[in-house]
């Protein structure tokens, strides 16, 4: 410690070469920590996702088929389901063909909510219950165009009404909030009853069921065992719980691993090679100096030491700039909501900080510490 | 005059001293070579959609679907896509028939070859026409799909990426058993695409109404003609747009993030390797003050001396863009990438390598300012006797 004031006045020997050496470490650490925040976060956010909630689709196709809701008793009986709630959706647009949201129709069935990733206030969800046409708007959604509860809100759809309109309008009756990583930002959920009477085509069918297990290590032969049941049969299904559907859906951004990996790596290569020079020059220039402190009695372990504390010292103070400055600005990024950096990247950013720290000042600590005092000083 | 001969006389000394300050030279390419290499490989992504998707898009067909419907929403009823085979303008084929498609679009389920993870892409309901209207189609192995039987060809691409679509596979559809009968090419397209017989799709698939109508006009500029037509047919509820305006809604979004993500690593790289090389440039000014102080002292104008500082960065940053822009293209061009589901090759093209070099100019520019303003500032007398 009673070393710190030669450290410090070392570093700041040439103020604005620190400050600019300062400067590059910190972008550098801050790209990395972006980049590598955003993967690493995305695959822990994944991973993070509900193993106990199923969902039931269509074995034919996610997106395109639909099932009878008729089969929810079927799920229903088989061991270790605890509830099964029906769910048709489809899309729609606000005043401008580009406001595109989803909406969510959902069959009320007991304690539903807890089949969902939705945060829904209780009285919210009583409202949905007490009006036909009534809507829970997600937040982001109702911030976007202000929707305030009482409101009514005209959507444009391709579903069809009974009375040939494919208009529809629906009160907002309250809001929620979705801590799926995955989910769609823009929906809306509405009472699936009155979808289902009030359309022209697909009736008594859904797109999907939500079901919620008691065990979520048993999601497997759960999911399993819903299958079985109708293979063969007209409606084959295809059970994934959720974690397997968000881990297929981030894998996409899993595809960008090498790109990552080389700009990170070109990142890295570049700043090596620059605090390398660096401090090379600087040594070369401080050669009297060192070789004055050598003069009153510094060891050449301790000046080689001083190099490497320097250099640790601005390089992990960078990275930790760098990384705190990317920490702020992840959650901002609008691939994912929610996203936060974790902590694994910050420490690796920071080991890593120390690595091109100590192997940057490897070789002028060296030659600093081999510096002969009568060279040294007949040549200043 | 004096002044041109004096800075490149400075110019001439520096880059023969160069040798001896290869630190801080090596420094500023290297940063530099870093930061294009990766603007450049970014890019090449977007360049690589663009490439693909707008490479094989002509100007005369158009294509319709129902009002206010994006994309796979869309739903046309049989009545209406017949109705729009006799609208006006449109080209005719061989047989003197108008050359008129109608597509049912199905998602179908696959799963990667490599990593097992699944993946959506279009079955494509067709009627005959469709190799007229898309003549870039050639089958390159087995045979076309024949009417009225569950059987669909497969292009290239999906072969490679997926498993189950060699000749003479069999996939389950609704219960009944489809086969692989031929292997078709499509233009640059590396997206995942099935044809089959649109008849036997929606029978399959108990749907009675068309996703798109497209057509293909005789001159591009009949479009007006043909959508006049359209918004005089009450009994039409048809939009029609052309097809590079689909396909630029539809690419719109991931470009743009492509794009933003390109531009915003490369600044961020950018950023870094231009303070990279002020530093270098500054360590370069001060180790060399006595020389300057002595060339000053001789005669020599500060602007001069300024001037070639600047021009030095300038010339240093040029090979790291080349070496950046090479390595670009030795790592990346070609290669496959799927971020977001989308499946393309990346492009690094010359326009992506001017580009880097506009780039890397910028960075010498702004890097090489401040040290040669400094240069040009040195005080001669101190400047002289400084070690």
């Amino acid at each position: 410690m009673r070393f710190l004031p030669l450290f410090w006045s070392g570093i700041w020997r040439k103020p604005a070469r620190t400050v600019l050496i300062f400067l590059q470490v910190s972008i550098a650490f801050a790209l990395f920590g972006m980049l590598q925040g955003l993967k690493t976060g995305v695959d822990h956010a994944s991973a993070a996702a509900r193993a106990d909630l199923l969902i039931v689709h269509s074995r034919l196709s996610f997106l395109a088929e639909s099932l009878p809701s008729g089969l929810i008793e079927q799920i229903n009986s088989v061991p270790g389901v605890k509830l099964v709630v029906p769910v048709d959706i489809f899309g729609a647009t606000y005043q401008k063909p580009s406001d595109r949201l989803a909406v969510v129709a959902i069959g009320l069935v007991g304690d539903w909510p807890s089949a969902f990733t939705y945060t829904i206030a209780p009285d919210y969800v009583a409202a949905l219950q007490k009006l036909r046409t009534s809507a829970l708007v997600r937040k982001e959604l109702a911030d976007k165009y202000g929707w305030k509860i009482g409101d009514r809100i005209p959507l444009m759809s391709n579903t069809a009404q009974v009375s040939g309109s494919t208009n529809w309008a629906f009160d907002v009756v309250g809001t929620f909030t979705d801590s799926d990583v995955g989910g769609a930002r823009y929906i809306i959920v509405i009472n699936l009853a009155y979808l289902d009477e009030a359309r022209v085509l697909g009736k008594g069918t859904v797109q999907h069921f939500n079901v919620a297990i008691s065990d979520a290590t048993q999601a497997a032969t759960v999911a399993d065992e819903i299958d079985r049941r109708f293979v063969n049969s007209p409606q084959e299904t295809k059970t994934e719980s959720l974690l397997e559907l968000a881990q297929s859906q981030t894998q996409s951004i899993g595809d960008m691993n090498f790109l990552i990996r080389a700009i990170v790596g070109a990142v890295l290569a570049a700043l090596l090679f620059a605090t390398a020079t660096m401090l090379m020059q600087s040594v070369r220039e401080r050669s009297l100096e060192f070789a004055v402190i050598k003069a009153v009695g510094f060891t050449d372990r301790a000046v080689f030491l001083i190099i490497l504390a320097e250099a640790l010292l601005v390089c992990v103070a960078a990275a930790g700039f760098g990384l705190a400055l990317a920490t702020v600005v992840l959650p901002l990024t609008a691939i994912m909501q929610g996203l936060s950096m974790p902590t694994i990247v910050v420490a690796v950013g920071l080991s890593l900080a120390v690595a091109v720290a100590l192997i940057s000042a490897a070789v002028p600590a060296v030659l600093a510490a081999r510096l002969r005092i009568a060279t040294a000083l007949a040549s200043g | 005059m004096n002044f041109i001969r004096q800075f490149f006389g400075i110019v001439g000394i520096n880059l023969s001293s160069a040798g001896q300050r290869l630190g801080s030279v090596l420094t500023i390419i290297i940063g530099v070579t870093c930061a294009v290499g990766v603007l450049v490989s970014m890019l090449a992504m977007g360049a690589g959609v663009r490439r693909q998707s707008m490479g094989d898009v002509r100007e005369d067909p158009v294509i319709l679907n129902s009002t206010g419907a994006f994309g796979s929403q869309s739903s046309i009823p049989r009545d209406e896509a017949v109705t729009a085979r006799g609208l006006p303008s449109i080209k005719t084929g061989n047989a003197g028939e108008p050359i008129v498609v109608f597509d049912l679009m199905v998602p179908i389920e696959a799963r990667r070859r490599v990593t097992g993870t699944r993946i959506f892409f279009p079955l494509i309901g067709t009627t005959p026409t469709f190799t007229q209207y898309r003549p870039e189609i050639r089958l390159t192995a087995g045979r076309m799909f024949q009417r009225g039987l569950h059987e669909f060809i497969a292009n290239n691409p999906c072969r490679r990426q997926f498993s189950g679509f060699e000749i003479g596979d069999r996939r389950s559809i609704r219960g009944i058993d489809w086969s692989v009968v031929g292997h078709f090419d499509e233009g640059q397209s590396q997206q995942c695409i099935l044809y089959t017989d649109v008849d036997i799709l929606m029978s399959t698939f108990n749907r009675n109404t068309y996703t798109l109508v497209s057509a293909m006009l005789k001159t591009p500029a009949d479009y007006g003609v043909l959508r006049d037509a359209l918004q005089a047919n009450p009994t039409l509820h048809l939009e029609v747009r052309h097809e590079r305006e689909v396909v630029e809604a539809q690419l719109k979004q991931l470009k743009g993030i492509l794009d933003f993500a390109s531009y915003f690593v490369g600044a961020v790289m950018a950023i870094g390797a231009t303070l990279g090389a002020v530093n270098s440039l500054y360590a370069i000014v001060d180790s060399r003050r006595r020389e300057f102080g002595t060339l000053r002292a001789i005669g020599f104008g500060s602007g001069a001396i300024g001037a070639a500082i600047l021009c030095e960065s300038l010339l240093f940053a040029l090979p790291g863009a080349l070496l950046g822009g090479a390595l670009a293209w030795a790592l990346f061009n070609g290669l496959s990438a799927s971020p977001f589901g989308y499946n393309f090759r990346l492009a690094v093209t010359p326009a992506l390598g001017l580009i880097g070099i506009a780039w890397a100019l910028g960075m010498g520019l702004m890097g090489g300012l401040l040290p040669a303003l400094r240069a040009a500032r040195l005080p001669v007398a101190t400047a002289i006797r400084a070690n």
